[in-house]
């Protein structure tokens, strides 16, 4: 738990980042909201809150390591639930990429590589 | 790797003919658009084709800046359903299975799904949008990448398809419900909305959900909020109260009413509100948001006309 003032602090640095990073959406001080009723979830509401800004700051720097143009950044992080912004923090890289991109992952993809090489394979043509 | 979990965990016994599901005869939305896609574009061709069929007014360039990861050479399933409600549209997971798809497109909505043209090592993650199914020849419909009227075997598909876990989305209009709908899954999807900032569509949405369930506290809950959002205090006060002669003590509902109540300047019954709520064993998960509403109110009531509290 956290004391008062940490409280108080907490939100008074909140609604100053808040406002700095133009979040146009920011349900009301001390409002719950309609997400509680369908959880059920027993969580402090203010430290989940102040977990979604997290993230979202997170993710909006991952978006931006992926080549996202900055003047992007916030209309795509405008649509995100607070849920998926959670999920997502920390874990973009993951994510499976819709996109036809052939994704070989490490091991494999030298395996496949020794295979080309050695003129077992053929994979790597159509590429 | 969430990947590999879903290809290793992929389900015993499915079965994989359209005529196993409940397509009686064949269905095919012919007027869905097309967009062929250019390379690595098939998430923002996809879910541009699934607006545009439902009526939102977007183009190619706008949802490929919405949704394309440079970096990862594609479109997360995440940002869909983002640049899905930052078009004024609710996005909504159906059920994997193929006669959830076709009760969607008997609804005349074409389903956007994520499939695996590879195989487990070799993923090759590809949207597409299915727009009929033929059991007959026991064929499904896409369109996909460069092909307006792709046609694919349905084991095929399914193969495909299962190794994304079966997802797929519809695109909803704010007043409209999905063919099968899962209550909890609905109101998720419009409580995101309502996080996104859509609250135009969410109130929609809500109504639309409340008509459905008038019973049910979470579309009133939610309507509710919307009216308070939108710095209409009386609507949300008369909402909240029917919650809660419906349903009995809340505290988030106590608790919202309570603020709803100071905004329009009844800080006396703000405060009894806000006491009720604190005296009626609140769920503790709530108390220090309970305590701090009361802490907001008590400074509001030493400035009003009233005067501190006796």
């Amino acid at each position: 738990m956290l004391s008062n003032y940490a409280r108080d602090f907490l939100f008074r640095l909140i609604s100053v980042a808040l406002v700095c990073m133009g979040f146009a959406q920011v349900s009301a001080a001390g409002m719950i909201g309609t997400e509680y009723m369908i959880e059920g979830e027993a969580r402090d509401a203010s430290l989940a809150r102040l977990e979604v800004l997290l993230a979202r700051d997170d993710v909006a720097r991952q978006l931006a390591a992926f080549g996202v143009e900055q003047s992007m950044i916030l209309d795509r992080l405008q649509g995100m639930s607070h849920a998926e912004l959670l999920a997502l923090e920390g874990h973009v890289d993951e994510q499976i990429a819709g996109g036809d991109a052939l994704a070989v992952i490490g091991t494999v993809f030298l395996v496949l590589l020794i295979l080309e090489l050695v003129g077992v394979t053929d994979v790597f043509k159509s590429l | 790797m969430p990947a590999l979990c879903i290809l290793s965990c992929g389900c015993a016994g499915i079965p994989d003919a359209v005529r196993d599901h409940d397509a009686e005869s064949a269905i095919e939305l012919v007027d869905t658009p097309f967009y062929p896609q250019e390379r690595y574009q098939c998430g923002p061709a996809a879910l541009t084709t699934a607006l545009t069929a439902s009526g939102a007014p977007v183009t190619l360039a706008d949802i490929e800046r919405k949704v394309f990861l440079p970096g990862k050479a594609g479109s997360l399933q995440v940002e869909l359903l983002a640049a899905t409600r930052t078009s004024g549209r609710l996005p909504y997971v159906i059920d994997g299975t193929l006669s959830a798809i076709v009760a969607e497109l008997e609804a005349m909505r074409p389903v956007i799904v994520l499939q695996n043209l590879g195989v487990a090592a070799f993923p090759r993650w590809h949207y597409a949008v299915v727009v009929g199914v033929d059991p007959e020849r026991d064929e499904i419909v896409l369109r996909s990448g460069n092909e307006r009227r792709r046609l694919t075997k349905a084991s095929t598909f399914l193969r495909t398809w299962r190794r994304s876990d079966y997802w797929a989305i519809v695109v909803l209009r704010p007043d409209e419900m999905p063919a099968r709908v899962d209550a909890a899954r609905y109101f998720e999807a419009i409580a995101a909305l309502e996080q996104a900032g859509r609250l135009d569509e969410a109130l929609i949405a809500w109504r639309a959900a409340l008509n459905a369930w008038p019973r049910h506290p979470v579309p009133t809950f939610g309507l509710a909020n919307v009216h308070f959002a939108f710095g209409r205090y009386a609507d949300a006060e008369r909402l909240y109260r029917s919650l809660l002669d419906q349903q009995g003590p809340s505290s988030a509902v106590q608790n919202n009413l309570a603020i709803a109540l100071a905004k329009q300047a009844r800080v006396a019954e703000a405060t009894r509100m806000i006491d009720r709520a604190l005296e009626s064993d609140p769920d503790p998960a709530l108390v220090p948001e309970l305590r701090d509403t009361r802490t907001m109110i008590e400074a509001l009531r030493s400035v009003s006309a009233e005067g501190p509290r006796p």
